[in-house]
């Protein structure tokens, strides 16, 4: 063996080795070829390298950069070869991988809230920012509590405004609106009293489109020195902005109630015809949301507060009709009845 | 109240359009509820004049007539009245027409003649009550006029409160109208010719309870010619929705429409005479035993409370509330006495109310009566039958009280009234306000206070001197008594749009828990796991309770949050046998929506309800308390092509559970074998327990019970809940654990039981040998079958050891999972499976 045969067979090998490099099809392959050529034991170059030990010392030198530059450059091949083939690989898995991307999600189940305890949540986050703090009341009252401690006496032709059903309880009642709880919100609380009172109120009423039996309210109260009329003016009118959108007009008009004086009726601008009129608002473009007015100084009284030292407003409204009204909803009876296909609308 | 504007003009000037009026009542506290165009169904309906009228030529009872209505070419029209002649005017309804009742009128052929239309008669066109014949028009009525021109009104239908029985009548609403307009409401005025004998000398009076009867004023017209009233009255009566009956009685009903004053008239020949031979009559409460015949015909038995009208012979009406069938007004009636009276308004309300009577005139006496217009009532009443009917009317009248009251007196505080309405009118503009309404201000005398409230708890306050006014109220107003009365009066007429609003900003109160707070925490927990809140009805059949039979929770291991398992609450006056009862549970209630869906074709369903059970304590108090509860079936998960198919089972409903004590910041409940008392599947029934916190029954619905409720689903789990906080509560907050530095050690223990042994009661076992360095065991497999033998289970367990401050090694691990095999096997006589 002399210098020029080995070089000659080095130069041969590498240009054996490079072009099957490149036509390698696969990692394995590479593998494969990585130990044909460059194995520590059974390699082709290591084959080669045990015929320097014969050559000539001053040859030697020579020889191992010879060696160096054709290891380097299958390894140079082998590398990358091998990045070839992986993103080659890579690409290939992930074609085979690809999915048809319209398909649906797989649902995750949701249920949804009710309506009237929705608009509740609404209602008492909206009062909330005014430091109204939520409160709730017996639905099986009496005649007291609910009609004679809010200034309705037996026989007061009042009462006609609400027709009442009875319990086999003595003297006991169901509650025909959430105003009850004025009075144990008055004894519960010393002035200055912010409170709302949502619940469940019950009325002898034939039901229909718009009346129901039974029925959600959410009453309000606040008492302080000086409150008047003007504060609940500006309150309700926030309320219809946050409830019905910031440009909802709102009126102001006398009603009656025995246990407010002034007493006050509410009307927000339609919320179908805008204010032109139409059969929803009776033609007058208005709608009334809720009842109100200044608490009777009798009612004061009766809460133990003295309506000399202080004043205050109570509003009281029906939940359906609030909801009804924000979601477009026709009938009231579609509340209790529990038909998924209108509750699920809400998830 | 119904107000025909065209009668309404008669009392006040009017100005302004239907519609600007009903805005104009509302904001002054009469709501318009609806305006209707009185007659607009006379649209086709023309004044015609009849050419000729002929006997048609194939029929014996029909008439050929040719009418001109305006047009170039008469019409021909067959018609069935008898009444009609040559050169009179009658109502035309044209082809086209549609009468009251949707009749429509076309051109038809009747008998082989063409008959162009219709003549009308007052009944069908609801202009009168008289269906007889044709209605005859004034000679001058202008020829092809439609009749809604000449008759049609619009009528306002509006909301009288209770507190302005003022204001139910025409000349009340014409003074509210004048207050606003400017201009001056006028009474009606009143002409009498008195050419009869001294009332005295032909009725006498005696009042024997003037409580309930405070003044009662009678007159007396003889000779009267009872027949129908004139047609515009009759116009007038419809329009206000009271159908005309005759001139006599019409004219109380004209009379109760216009000044709101109820009164009744007596056929005088039906009233008994004394000794003078004076019709007499008595006011007092009914004798045991008696009876009278009312005008509706029936028969009553007059409790001792009902206050009469009565002569020695016995009762002639129910005061206030309706007359008596002998005494009525008839063709035959000749004399007729008028009453006109004050009754106590709560007397009246009580007994329209005993006898299911509530009238309009009731209405009116229950609301209380101004006290002059008793004899302005009667002279009125008087009047108008003798210009409607002729007769004699006698001289004077009988007044049991002719002393009017003297006008009330209401004090008020200027500033006062300002800071109640948060305005700054002062007191000049305050009285120019309420002079309006006819109220006259002063200042109030020296030392007197100031009324603040009235009724069974009066309170006056001391005022410094020219600190108060006096408003001196008008006679007809009952509805102001107190300062804050004036303060309404003075913004209702201001208009309550003149109040600036302000947002409060006064002392805000101090913070309170939210009731609300954890309940609400609870219900977005369920919804986040796919159920589906309801809301459904608190009244439930009488028969429900005991058909499900589901217990009542007393959830005493739960405090603050218990239940009484007493009598239920039965509503005594229920709108239908569905809603007679205050439900004691809410399962049942979920079972109702569960039917009603599946009507809908729904078998997947899964809700939840917060609400409230109601009994009666042992002492008769009601009780009410507040459960959570749920009910899921058919498919657990949302249907779809990626999602494999299961449904709902115990598992499901169990781990609902052990998502709310996640909320509630708990450990898992417990769950104990439950035996019997529900509705439930023997098998599949558990009591859920976190003492302290959380008490409850789960489990699929006994078949038995599904059938009942004709349910399809096949396996139906529920659960009802009593929660710590329901009521009232806030969530706790979160304690955090020390996360620990070193690594847990996990083992897993296959350990092999008998069938019988409960998971929970081996879980016991293994927690109570752990050691203080065991932080976690939990199941992950139960396995059955061979090479176990018949009648054993293997219970897979995951349990994880770890040390705060050092990491445990394997020979104490090891250590600790051989004191728990030895445990349970000396417990339970469990093995481990290898
Ligand atoms: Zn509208």
């Amino acid at each position: 063996m002399d210098l020029a045969t080995l070089t000659s067979q080095l130069r041969a090998l590498g240009e054996e080795a490079l072009p099957k490099i490149a036509a390698a099809p696969d990692l394995a392959a590479l593998d494969e070829l990585d130990v044909a050529y460059l194995g520590r034991k059974g390699g082709a170059l290591s084959g080669l390298m045990r015929g320097i030990g014969q050559l000539p010392a001053e040859d030697r030198p020579r020889v191992g950069v010879a060696v160096n530059e054709v290891r380097e450059a299958v390894e140079g091949a082998l590398a990358s070869a091998r990045q070839r083939t992986s993103q080659a690989a890579l690409a290939a898995r992930l074609a085979a991988e690809a999915m048809d991307v319209t398909t649906p999600g797989r649902p995750i189940a949701r249920g949804s809230l009710h309506p009237i305890q929705e608009t509740i949540s609404r209602i008492a986050e909206i009062f909330g920012q005014f430091g109204f703090v939520t409160y709730e009341g017996p639905e099986v009252e009496s005649d007291a509590t609910n009609f004679q401690m809010l200034n309705i006496p037996p026989d007061h032709p009042a009462r006609d405004l609400w027709d009442t059903m009875y319990v086999d309880i003595d003297g006991g009642l169901l509650r025909t609106h959430t105003s009850p709880g004025q009075i144990r919100v008055m004894h519960a609380e010393k002035p200055p009293i912010r409170a709302l009172l949502p619940g469940r109120c019950f009325r002898y009423e034939a039901v229909d489109a718009s009346h129901a039996s039974e029925f959600f309210q959410v009453e309000g109260l606040m008492v302080d020195e000086g409150t008047s009329l003007a504060d609940l003016r500006g309150l309700l009118d926030e309320f219809a902005h946050a409830m019905f959108g910031a440009g909802r007009a709102t009126r102001f008009r006398p009603g009656y109630y025995p246990f407010t004086e002034p007493s006050v009726a509410f009307d927000v601008g339609c919320l179908v015809c805008g204010g032109t009129g139409c059969p929803a608002c009776g033609r007058t473009g208005w709608m009334t949301i809720l009842g109100a007015g200044m608490v009777h100084p009798v009612v004061l009284q009766h809460g133990g507060i003295d309506p000399e030292r202080y004043q205050g407003f109570a509003f009281g409204m029906g939940v359906e009709r609030i909801a009804m009204l924000r979601h477009g909803i026709g009938d009231v009876r579609v509340f209790l009845d529990n038909d998924l296909r209108f509750l699920e609308q809400f998830r | 109240m119904r107000i025909p504007l065209g009668w309404l003009r008669d009392y006040v000037d009017l100005d302004l359009s239907p519609e600007a009026l009903a805005e104009r009542l509302t904001l002054l506290g009469f709501e318009v509820k609806g305006l209707e165009r009185w007659g607009s169904e006379w649209r086709n309906v023309v004044v015609g004049e009849l050419l000729t009228v002929e006997k048609h030529p194939r029929a014996d009872r029909l008439s050929l007539t040719s009418v001109h209505v305006g047009a170039a070419e008469p019409l021909q029209i067959v018609c069935g009245a008898t009444n009609i002649a040559p050169g009179q005017r009658v109502p035309v309804a044209l082809p086209g027409a549609v009468l009251p009742g949707n009749r429509a009128i076309e051109r038809t052929e009747k008998m082989g003649v063409v008959s162009n239309g219709m003549l009308c008669s007052g009944d069908e066109l609801r202009l009168s009550v008289d269906g007889e014949g044709i209605l005859i028009l004034p000679a001058g009525t202008p020829l092809g006029t439609a009749l809604t021109d000449l008759y049609g009104d619009w009528v306002l239908d509006v909301d009288v409160k209770p507190n302005r029985g003022d204001a139910l009548c025409l000349v009340g609403l014409a003074r509210e109208v004048a207050a606003v307009t400017g201009s001056v409401a006028r009474f009606p005025e009143i002409t009498l010719r008195e050419d009869g004998p001294p009332i005295g000398e032909v009725l006498a009076v005696g009042v024997e309870d003037p409580e309930l009867c405070h003044r009662f004023v009678g007159r007396r017209v003889s000779a009267v010619r009872v027949g129908p009233s004139p047609e515009q009255v009759q116009r007038r009566l419809l329009a206000a929705g009271m159908r005309p009956v005759s001139n006599v009685v019409d004219a109380t009903n004209y009379v109760m429409l216009e000044l709101g004053k109820p009164t009744h008239a007596f056929d005088a020949g039906a009233v008994a005479r004394d000794a003078r031979g004076r019709a007499a009559l008595v006011v007092r409460t009914a004798r045991p035993g008696e009876r009278l015949e009312t005008l509706d015909h029936v028969e009553r038995a007059l409790s001792p409370e009902t206050l009469l009208i009565a002569d020695e012979n016995g009762p002639l009406a129910i005061a206030g509330v309706m007359g008596g069938a002998a005494s009525e007004v008839g063709e035959s009636t000749a004399d007729v006495i008028i009453e006109s009276a004050v009754f106590d308004p709560v007397s009246v309300r009580r007994t329209a109310f005993r006898y299911a009577l509530r009238s309009e005139a009731s209405l009116r006496f229950e609301k209380g009566q101004e006290s002059r217009l008793a004899w302005i009532g009667a002279d009125r009443v008087t009047e108008l039958i003798a210009t409607w009917a002729g007769g004699s009317v006698a001289a004077g009248r009988i007044d049991t009280a002719p002393d009017e009251p003297v006008p009330a007196r209401v004090g008020y505080r200027p500033a006062r009234v300002d800071l109640l309405l948060g305005t700054r009118l002062g007191p000049d503009a305050q009285a120019a306000l309420l002079a309006r309404v006819g109220i006259a201000t002063e200042p109030a005398p020296d030392g007197s206070g100031v009324v603040i409230a009235a009724g069974a708890t009066p309170r006056s306050v001391a005022v410094a001197p020219g600190e108060a006014r006096d408003a001196v109220v008008p006679p007809w107003r009952r509805d102001l008594l107190v300062e804050a009365d004036i303060a309404e009066e003075v913004i209702r007429i201001a208009g309550y749009e003149t109040v600036t609003g302000k947002t409060p900003d006064t002392a805000m109160p101090h913070v309170r828990p939210n009731p609300l707070e954890l309940r609400d925490a609870l219900r977005r927990a369920l919804a986040g796991a796919g159920l589906t809140e309801v809301v459904t009805p608190a009244l439930v059949p009488g028969s429900a309770a005991a058909t499900l039979g589901w217990p009542v929770l007393a959830a005493d291991g739960v405090p603050g949050e218990a239940a009484v398992d007493g009598l239920v609450v039965t509503v005594t006056n229920p709108l239908s046998e569905r809603h007679a009862v205050l439900r004691r549970g809410l399962v049942g209630s979920l079972l109702d929506v569960l039917a009603l869906n599946e009507r809908h074709g729904r078998g997947d369903v899964a809700i939840f309800e917060v609400g409230k059970g109601y009994a009666q304590a042992p002492d008769g108090t009601p009780a009410e308390w507040w459960r959570l509860a749920f009910l899921v079936t058919g498919s657990a998960a949302t249907p779809a092509w990626n999602v494999p198919a299961r449904t709902y089972d115990l598992d499901d409903a169990k781990g609902i559970v052990d998502l709310l004590a996640r909320v509630l910041a708990i450990p898992d409940p417990a769950w104990v074998s439950h035996l019997d008392g529900a509705p439930l599947h023997p098998g599949r029934a558990a009591r859920a327990v976190a003492p302290g916190t959380l008490a409850g029954l789960i489990g699929e619905l006994h078949p038995s019970v599904l059938a009942a409720w004709d349910l399809r689903a096949e396996r139906v789990l529920v659960a009802e809940l009593a929660i710590s906080g329901l009521s009232a509560g806030q969530l706790v907050p979160v304690r955090v654990a020390s996360v620990g530095r070193f690594q847990p050690c996990e083992r897993d223990l296959a350990l092999v039981v008998p069938e019988p042994l409960a998971a929970a009661d081996l879980a016991a076992t293994l927690r109570a040998a752990g050691g203080d360095t065991l932080r976690q065991v939990a199941l992950f497999d139960i396995y059955r079958g061979a090479p176990l033998a018949a009648g054993e289970k293997s219970l897979a367990w995951r349990v994880v050891f770890a040390a705060d401050e050092r990491a445990l090694t394997d020979d104490e691990v090891d250590a600790d999972v051989a004191r728990l095999v030895s445990a349970v096997a000396s417990a339970h006589g469990a093995r481990l499976r290898t």
